[in-house]
């Protein structure tokens, strides 16, 4: 049933990645808004494009989005006219809406009768040292498939970091039971990585956004690295860890557990969403894109501002030159950071 | 003589210019939506009274109705003008619930905003972190625009990633494409009858 779906999506998984924010995806197909603003445009600064172009190889998330007003879209558009898809268009990302709405509607149902009385239950009756100290035990457990995987990327000092750490709570921390390695002493926080990470930090794109019942947000690509992730210690160790047993109450106690710790927060996502499903996939999205930037940069947080690439431009405009919603989720290469310009036109 | 001169001139001309850095309108902004943030958190009190106190900040720090104009995007244009003020009213009393929903209550919280204020293309973005002792911190940034001559936040930023605009475009995509502005005014009424805000 769900094979001849994937089977396009396989292929898709395949195209550059999306989310790698540097350079974008170059497609005529998204945006209508190089066509409205290149005619008529008063460039003022004709030689500084080129290098403002060139300047995005150091996004920054934040400046994503032009943000026009659409009320003034019309001069925001003169000279910012190449705007390019993201990741994050909600629109592009998901192309088996069908699929993984009704999969949400399958977890949301399991979620409420079964799945979110039995974490509570967990929370309420374990008491909170004990439910600490089986996840940092299973987290721990999660170490050595991050320390493969930062090999794999060539990160050696992070891979180091993190043996250090796993040496460090399964002696120190009795097992795995504490985490003493993130305390001041050592400044060792786990750090997630995965194959899904791997794959993405060699240009494999996330593929189609999946929501899958249980497993919850995910993309193709992450979906495909998750039995590998699984497959380490089994492979390198064999039992305990190879023990169906095992796997089934690992999964189940840290699935129980993150289903709890994250109650507060899910309710507050979807009790003020009027489409939970497309809420949470923009939230889930957003943040993935922002882990693999974050991986595939290493300056990440000496580039400029990304938050800033979205021109933000206003709707409502008298005089809208690209009146398609394309534009809101594009990229903006353009970008000055050093224009300390003050309204540029506040209608 | 001459010295003490000099350097009274010195020192005249060198005082008003950290003043002067300090004093960045964008930063005045975001200061005060934090300032009232914490209010609100020492106050405790009902959802109400947060709303009640948190309400004209939230009026003087955001641009709301440029925010619900960039959350419904390129529709806007065909939403007729009573449901465009419909629509605003319910982001404004939507994100004025958020906020009294989500900072209801304050052990130790703090706001630390970066000295440094990156800008471009007109607009400024200002990061800051909340402080929670014994949880990791969280970086929040907000994207700022000048609109009658102050400076108003139009985006937000959780984690530096998850952008708010963003977030309420995907969130109201589906429903404004099959039922306009109409059907989106309905979907936010009855979340606000529900009480989630």
């Amino acid at each position: 049933m769900t094979i001849p779906l994937l089977l396009p999506a396989v292929a898709l998984i395949a195209t550059p990645a999306q989310e790698q924010t540097a350079p974008p995806p170059a497609s005529p197909v998204v945006a209508p808004a190089p066509v409205a603003g290149s005619a008529p445009v008063i460039d003022l600064t004709p030689p500084v494009a080129d290098s403002r172009a060139a300047s995005t190889s150091a996004p920054i998330p934040e400046f994503a989005d032009p943000l026009s007003d659409p009320e003034t879209a019309a001069p925001a558009a003169v000279g910012e006219t190449p705007f390019r898809a993201t990741a994050v268009d909600p629109n592009r990302a998901d192309p088996l809406e069908g699929f993984n709405r009704a999969m949400f509607g399958l977890h949301q149902a399991l979620d409420k009768s079964i799945y979110r009385p039995l974490a509570m239950g967990y929370q309420h009756v374990v008491p909170k040292p004990v439910r600490s100290g089986l996840r940092n035990f299973f987290g721990n457990l999660t170490e050595p498939v991050v320390f493969l995987n930062y090999l794999l990327q060539f990160k050696f000092g992070k891979a180091a970091e993190t043996l250090a750490r796993f040496t460090i709570n399964s002696t120190l921390g009795v097992g795995g039971l504490f985490d003493i390695a993130k305390t001041k002493d050592f400044n060792l926080p786990h750090r997630n990585n995965s194959f899904g990470d791997t794959l993405a930090y060699y240009g494999v794109g996330p593929g189609p956004y999946l929501f899958l019942p249980l497993m919850g947000p995910t993309t193709l690509r992450d979906v495909l690295g998750g039995p590998l992730d699984g497959a380490v210690l089994p492979l390198a160790v064999g039992k305990p860890f190879s023990d169906w047993r095992y796997q089934l109450s690992s999964g189940a106690i840290s699935g129980l557990d993150l289903r709890a710790e994250s109650d507060p927060e899910l309710r507050a996502l979807f009790g003020g969403a009027v489409d939970p499903y497309a809420t949470l996939r923009s939230v889930w999205l957003q943040n993935r894109a922002a882990e693999v930037a974050g991986l595939r940069h290493r300056r990440a947080d000496v580039q400029s501002p990304s938050e800033l690439d979205d021109p933000l431009r206003d709707p409502g405009g008298p005089t809208v030159a690209a009146p398609e919603s394309d534009a809101r989720e594009l990229q903006d290469p353009m970008a000055d950071p050093a224009a300390p310009a003050p309204a540029e036109m506040p209608h | 003589m001459r010295i003490t001169v000099s350097s009274a001139v010195l020192l005249a001309l060198a005082i008003p210019v950290p003043a002067f850095a300090q004093t960045d309108p964008a930063r005045t902004t975001v200061q005060a939506l934090d300032d009232g943030l914490i209010a609100i958190m020492k106050a405790k009190g009902t959802v109400k009274s947060r709303s009640a106190a948190i309400g004209p900040v939230i009026d003087r720090a955001f641009d709301l109705p440029l925010m619900t104009r960039l959350a419904v995007g390129s529709g806007w244009t065909t939403t007729a003008p009573a449901d465009q003020q419909a629509l605003v009213a319910a982001f404004r009393r939507m994100t004025i619930a958020q906020y009294a929903n989500n900072f209801d209550s304050w052990s130790g919280e703090r706001f630390a905003i970066a000295p440094q204020i990156e800008a471009r293309g007109g607009d400024k973005l200002v990061r800051t972190t909340l402080t929670t002792s014994g949880k990791a911190d969280i970086p929040i940034s907000y994207r700022l625009r000048a609109s009658g001559g102050t400076w108003k936040i139009i985006d937000v930023f959780y984690r530096n990633s998850i952008s708010q605009i963003a977030t309420r475009r995907s969130d109201f995509a589906t429903v404004l494409a099959k039922g306009g502005g109409k059907a989106l005014i309905a979907h936010l009424d009855a979340l606000a009858a529900k009480g989630d805000f």
